[in-house]
């Protein structure tokens, strides 16, 4: 494994294991934790032998490598746990980003659906609020190193508001990281339905190319006259507020626009057909608009376009079957690689739906596929940390071992990447939590299950 | 013209046959009743022609002498008796009256459709009465009220000739084709009744038809409306059976005649004395399979069933020549050739895919095609939206190879063979019925020259002038659905349009020229074997036996013959041995999926009744589907296509080796043994079908245990009733397809495979089954197996289940991802499976997921998805493992197969290989270049065609009417639980 070059934040340091120096700084609490003889994941700045992590009041304030003599040891406060890591992987909790974990329990079970609303316009819905922190798919996940995800709403096309979570908390309210995080909008589709009238399950509903054609070119121009209103409001109310010296009535869609107009949060515009990732690419340009492509199915054919206007995607798609007849068998497995060389960010997550939000655990698998056909580990790894924290601009705080940012990280028995590994102990900002689950629950209630006597055939 | 356009009345009719004696044929006949125009005579002479007496056989300036409707004399010197009316024929040509051999009246019906993708949970899907289910539903089949088969959609007994009536609207329109006769075909259902001969007049239909018994019809026409088959292999049941039980009825009714005191009396069907009248080769069978493959499986009903058989040809037999010359039928072939669409978008092309821009460019040159595959060919305008497009598009299928002399045959001399009347009409001889077409110029294939008149039974019947311009532009445009018109290009091209290919202009010629090159390639091309060494050995790999011998590094394999010779001890290659350097690589046994839904041709479901053990996957397998290669492309080389899950008791599986290319039946894994899927739990018993779906028996798991409590006791009976006659004789008892397989099942001779998931109900199954004397072969799923392993594990199940899927639906809540291990630590064989097109691509990957949950060891793992299955199927005698003896089907792999970096480089099956990493992007971008020239065609024949070759007016209908193999292309299919939402 690579080691690169580690940046000043990180302090080169020697440690004798067993042997607390005492240099200075407060007494340590007890949420003071030191990770030693880790191979440490950074992200942000490779990996590190041999490397060391101390945690303070649920913060990394330093990130180090042991065993190098000749730089002095850092201050490791008195009262600190030591955690000895045996060697293993340490990496930085996992992002799901656009997800339905918390908002579905049971695809099936429409009483325990809470991802779709309905309308095409409704910024204001916050799909947070709609978290069930009891969901039994959140220890699933959170068993396989996932740290964060993010709730996302689905509609027509703008469907609301998400927030960044993590995986741990009592509420939703302690559970949050940022809130809001991002505004999801549906790109309109621009495939004509070519399906012949009577073979249509509602001939009635038949229509020609042409009327698909006005009808879908309405949509954008809908789309971007939603845009353009929300923009005339903000404009007004600022304006009036400061004339007037009094704020006007408020109107929650609009005022739901305000953070994505300024260019502050971002906006996740779910496209997967080529001409809805170009359409969304030029849009966001022309209205200066942070955005993000989710699913992004037929991105790769469009990498130019993204990276030279710097729209990362959140690829959903790689287990996906190829949508064309002349795609190679691999079309999608290799994406994200043609993706990243174009100069791409490029985030992985599960897809929305029930479905999706029962396979999160699986999302280092879904990177682990574009490594087998190209992507640089490194990258595949990013793709479901950093890249989505920047994604969601919480960079800053999760995505990475860093001093500064949030102690949420994993001990894993092997690479992330590899199926066979397992995640054996977790702390989300700075607590440790429990990799137990309704299906470790299960597995211990029946492995234990007494023998039975075969009541033969 | 001296014709009647209206057709007198019956009653009037038969008034002047009792008054003036015979109508016809007789000169007292041709005396009219006053008030009525007289008869002309029947006597004229057609002279100074050119004669096509018969394909290949002209006679320039020849005569035809007509007498009482009948062709009295041809030739060059014939003698012009006195009293004979003249029609001077020169610049004319003369040929036999065409025969139309499928018309289908009274029915807007497209030609059989190939798609039925159902949704889930529409309507009531409970069909009353039908013999072989048990059940009773809410409400009977729709389709009948009368006498007949309990199933609407089986007909046999309808007769065209019993209600036949002439129209003049269906008629002038052949007529100016230069049709005299057509087969008119009933329209209505799977099995559809008997065909008519008629001649294409307006008079008393007791004149016009001229043959009451043709055809009998068939087509393999899912129909939608819940009842009974609605599933492409379903119907391909619905006519099995109804053929078994038209011969056992007449057995029943005849053994009646002998006893009738002694013995109850059989039903009255008139279906299936229809049916008995035409089996056995007494009348042929004419078929609508409506598509290439399904073409494959008519022939083998066919045969099965013993008829003979006349195909309607799909337009798509160049996807798989090879079927279509084993079939050696004949084919009744429409020329309705797509039209490439009008988009409103350049960027729309995107969307048209590879196949469909195959299918157009290969439909005029199908007809050739099976000229060239030395197969009778009979030409109908069956399936044209104008019957006017015809010549158009005949003269399209000339240019791309069709020879005149075939595609006069093909309306003549063929037609008359197939429907027995050869005598009567096909030629211009003495003593055939005088049906001519008489066309101006030389040739009825230059589009340009009119039919100026046909004879019918000796009396002309011309043809309307050529309509003024402006008055078929609106015709045009009137004549194009109004919601179509957009698209259409008909209606801006208006009259122009309709000449197309006639046009004497540079443009005219440019297109016909562009039209007459084929650029699309046989979609078999760049598929089948790769290499097929005679031996082969590979070296220096590191070889996961799957057998005692676990896991070899640095070893080799030697295969010759299709099978492994060696595995892990040197050999000593024969000379012609193909020798791969495997440094670094590793070998597994070729991946199996035990659950797969792939190759499918239609619905995956008969979602009809709560039992469909009648219906069989065999008969529909899709050998067409991408999916192969994509999942050859993760090692997978075998796998078992198991009918959905919606009914208690579903249809038989058929185990496939993924030997692309090859036909359907060629796929069939012959070694393997029957099974049948069964399903319970919230499928079958609707659970997830819409909350109106609530009135078919089981709507509970008692009910399911006690719904196939009942099949199996009622296959009991039915074996008991087969051991009664062997011993004791009498009548033979019918076949019934539902309890023979279930009785198989009973027999031990049929594999159960039953989809399940909670403990209860799988407790409930093993037990029930135990009752019957029945070891269930595998648990489908299974998902709470851990739960009752030992159980299954005394009972001696098999639980193939998914790695990790849980909480898609309430009763998989408690499925846990050691399922697996715990499972196959407690003694129960067990693996992994895909149930899904995607998934099936990395099943390697899953057995992966068993060492991380519950810690199976890898080689065992891997086992989960290579030896295991072939264990549960019955078929690890040949395949699974990779030992001496065993098929050799394999896959080569970059790294440990379950380390998620790997990936599939190679993989081989009966020792030929089917796939090759480093050989893809050169396939791909072959498939990519075709595609563009193809759309490169389709822009420059657009262009000079004015927009598009839509002549036809049907928008593109035709050219988006997916094919069956392909309709599922790109989309992931499930047995029920994960159907798109």
């Amino acid at each position: 494994m690579k080691i690169e070059l580690l940046k000043s934040r990180v302090w080169m340091a020697a440690l004798w294991s067993g042997i607390l120096l005492l240099l200075g700084g407060g007494r340590a609490d007890a949420s003071t934790l030191l990770f030693t003889n880790a191979l440490v994941h950074t992200v942000a700045n490779g990996i590190l032998t041999n490397g060391a992590v101390l945690v303070e009041s649920n913060v990394i304030t330093l990130v180090f490598r042991g065993a190098s003599a000749g730089t002095p040891p850092p201050a490791i406060p008195p009262g600190t746990v030591w955690i000895d890591v045996q060697g293993r992987h340490l990496y930085p909790g996992l992002i799901s980003a656009d997800s339905a974990l918390g908002l579905t329990e049971i695809d099936a079970v429409r009483a325990t659906q809470d991802s779709t609303e309905v309308g095409e316009f409704t910024p204001e819905v916050e799909s947070w609020i709609a978290v069930n922190p009891d969901s039994e798919l959140l220890p699933v996940a959170r068993a396989n190193g996932i740290g964060y995800f993010e709730p996302s709403p689905e509609g027509d096309v703008v469907a609301g508001q998400s927030a960044l979570l993590a995986l741990a908390g009592w509420t939703w309210e302690q559970m949050i990281v940022k809130k809001p995080a991002a505004l999801h909008i549906f790109w309109p589709d621009q495939s004509l339905n070519i399906t012949p009238k009577d073979r249509l399950a509602n001939p009635a509903k038949w229509k020609a190319f042409d009327e698909q054609d006005q009808d879908r070119r309405n949509k954008i121009r809908s789309l971007e006259d939603f845009f353009d209103d929300a923009r005339a409001y903000i404009r007004t109310e600022d304006f009036g507020a400061l004339r007037a010296g009094r704020a006007s009535e408020k109107i929650p869609a609009w005022e739901a626009m305000r953070p994505y107009l300024k260019g502050e949060l971002p906006v996740v515009v779910h496209a997967n057909e080529l001409r809805q990732i170009q359409a969304a690419a030029l849009w966001a340009a022309t209205n200066h608009l942070r955005v993000v492509i989710a699913g992004g199915r037929d991105a790769w054919r469009a990498a130019s376009l993204l990276a030279s206007h710097k729209i990362p995607v959140l690829y959903e798609h790689i287990f996906t079957l190829p949508p064309g007849d002349t795609d190679a068998y691999d079309v999608q497995f290799r994406a994200p690689e043609v993706l990243h060389r174009a100069g791409v960010c490029v985030g992985f997550a599960t897809g929305r739906g029930g479905f999706g939000a029962t396979m999160s655990r699986n999302l280092p698998y879904l990177a682990a596929q574009a490594v087998a056909f190209g992507l640089p580990e490194e990258e595949a790894i990013k793709g479901v940390t950093l890249y989505p924290a920047r994604m969601l601009g919480v960079q800053s705080r999760v995505g990475s071992i860093e001093a500064g940012k949030e102690a949420t990280l994993f001990i894993c028995d092997g690479n992330i990447l590899d199926i066979r590994a397992k995640v054996t102990r977790f702390w989300i900002a700075g607590e440790e939590v429990s990799l137990a689950s309704r299906h470790t629950r299960l597995y211990e209630r029946y492995q234990a299950r007494p023998p039975r006597a075969g009541r033969g055939f | 013209m001296t014709m009647l356009h209206q057709p007198l009345p019956k009653l009037l009719f038969a008034l002047l046959a009792g008054t003036c004696g015979f109508l016809m044929g007789t000169s007292a006949g041709d005396l009219a009743p006053p008030g009525f125009r007289p008869h002309p005579a029947g006597l004229h002479a057609l002279a100074g022609g050119r004669v096509v007496v018969r394909p290949g056989q002209i006679l320039e300036a020849g005569t035809v002498l007509i007498r009482d409707g009948l062709i009295e004399a041809v030739g060059t010197n014939v003698d012009i008796p006195a009293g004979a009316r003249v029609w001077d024929m020169t610049s004319n040509t003369v040929y036999a009256g065409f025969i139309e051999s499928y018309l289908v009246l009274d029915s807007t019906n497209p030609p059989v459709s190939t798609g039925d993708s159902m949704p889930i949970g529409r309507g009531s899907l409970t069909a009353g009465g039908w013999r072989f289910f048990g059940a009773p539903g809410d409400r009977s089949d729709p389709g009948r009220a009368g006498p007949g088969s309990a199933l609407g959609k089986i007909n046999p007994e309808a007769r065209v000739a019993d209600n036949y009536s002439p129209k003049e609207k269906n008629l002038s329109a052949l007529r100016e084709q230069g049709f005299t006769t057509a087969v008119v075909a009933p329209c209505r259902g799977i099995l559809r009744g008997t065909s008519a001969l008629i001649a294409l007049t307006e008079e008393n239909p007791n004149q016009a038809i001229l043959k009451p018994g043709v055809f009998q019809h068939i087509a393999f026409e899912p129909q939608d409306d819940g009842s009974f088959p609605s599933s492409l292999m379903g119907v391909i049941a619905a006519v099995r059976q109804t053929f078994l039980d038209a011969d056992h009825y007449a057995l029943d009714r005849a053994d009646f005649e002998k006893h009738s005191a002694a013995r109850r009396r059989p039903e009255y069907d008139p279906g299936l004395t229809a049916l008995a009248a035409a089996t056995g080769k007494r009348m042929p069978f004419v078929v609508e399979p409506g598509s290439a493959l399904m073409n494959d499986r008519a022939v083998r009903l066919a045969r099965e069933l013993d008829f003979n058989l006349i195909l309607i040809s799909c337009g798509q037999e160049w996807r798989r020549p090879d079927l279509a010359r084993v079939s050696g039928a004949a084919f009744i072939v429409p020329v309705n050739f797509p039209s490439l669409p009008k988009l409103p978008d350049e960027a729309d092309w995107d969307q048209i895919s590879l196949d469909q821009l195959r299918t157009w460019d290969w439909a005029p040159e199908n007809p050739a095609l099976l000229r060239e595959l030395k197969l009778e060919v009979a030409l109908t305008t069956y399936g044209l939206g104008e019957k006017k497009e015809f010549r158009k598009n005949l003269r399209l299928a000339l240019d791309r190879g069709l020879s005149e002399e075939d595609a006069l045959a093909g309306l003549t001399i063929v037609p008359a063979r197939l429907c027995g009347v050869e005598k009567q009409l096909g030629s211009i001889e003495a003593g055939k019925i005088a049906n001519l077409v008489i066309v101006q110029g030389r040739s009825y294939f230059d589009p340009e020259s009119k039919v100026r008149a046909v004879w019918i039974d000796g009396k002309i019947h011309a043809c309307p002038p050529e309509p003024s311009k402006p008055a078929s532009a609106t015709k045009s445009t009137a004549s194009a659905a109004p919601t179509n018109a957009t698209v259409s290009l008909a209606a801006t091209n208006g009259a122009s349009n309709a000449g197309l290919p006639m046009k004497k202009d540079k443009k005219g010629d440019d297109l016909r020229e562009a039209q007459r090159i084929r650029v699309a390639h046989s979609p078999q091309e760049g598929r089948g074997a790769i290499t097929n060494p005679p031996a082969l050995l590979i070296r220096h790999a590191t070889i996961w036996t799957g057998g005692p011998a676990g896991v070899l590094t640095n070893a080799e394999l030697f295969v010759a013959g299709g099978k492994i010779l060696a595995a892990g001890s040197p050999a000593t290659p024969p000379t012609n041995t193909l020798i791969l350097d495997a440094t670094g690589w590793h070998i597994t046994a070729g991946i199996i999926d035990c659950h797969s839904h792939s190759a499918i041709l239609g619905n995956v479901n008969e979602m009809s009744l709560p039992s469909t053990a009648m219906v069989r996957i065999r008969d529909v397998v899709n050998s067409e589907t991408p999916n192969l290669h994509q999942q050859l492309a993760g090692g997978v080389t075998a796998a078992n296509l198991l009918h959905g899950s919606a009914n208690p008791i579903d249809g038989q599986n058929c185990v496939i080796k993924l030997r692309d290319g090859n036909s359907p039946e060629d796929l069939v894994f012959s070694n393997a043994p029957a099974g049948i899927k069964f399903a319970l739990g919230e499928n079958p018993k609707q659970s997830n079908w819409g909350d109106h779906v609530t009135s078919r028996f089981p709507q509970t798991r008692m009910g399911v245990q006690t719904f196939i409590a009942n099949r199996f006791t009622a296959a009991r009976h039915y074996l008991q009733d087969w051991e009664a006659y062997r011993s004791t004789g009498g009548l033979i008892p019918r076949r019934d397809l539902e309890l023979e397989a279930i009785g198989e099942i009973i027999q031990g001779r049929r594999l159960i495979h039953s989809h399940s998931y909670r403990q209860d109900e799988i407790l409930m199954l093993l037990r029930l089954m135990e009752g019957f004397g029945v070891r269930v072969g595998t648990l489908q799923h299974g998902l709470e197996a851990y739960k009752i392993a030992d159980e299954i594990s005394a009972h001696g199940a098999g639980v193939s289940t998914f790695s990790d899927w849980w909480a898609y639906k309430f009763e998989v809540y408690d499925a846990i991802p050691y399922n697996g291990s715990l499972a196959a630590q407690r003694g129960v064989t067990v693996s992994f499976n895909s149930d899904s097109s995607d998934l099936a691509r990395r099943l390697y990957l899953e057995a992966a997921k068993a060492v991380k949950y519950g810690g199976t060891p890898e080689a065992k793992a891997l086992n989960f998805v290579t030896l295991n299955p072939a264990k549960q199927l019955h078929i690890d005698a040949f395949v699974g493992s990779l030992e001496p003896g065993k098929d050799a089907d394999f896959a080569v792999w970059s790294k440990s197969p379950l380390d998620s970096g790997t990936v599939c480089l190679q993989t081989w099956i009966d020792g030929r290989q089917y796939f090759d990493r480093a050989l893809e992007a050169g396939r791909t971008a072959r498939l990519q270049a075709e595609r563009k020239d193809l759309i490169a065609k389709a822009r420059k024949i657009a262009r000079l065609a004015g927009g598009s070759d839509d002549a036809g007016n049907d928008g593109g209908k035709a050219f988006f009417r997916s094919s069956l193999e392909h309709e599922f292309d790109g989309r992931e299919r499930h047995c029920l639980d994960q159907e798109d939402q």
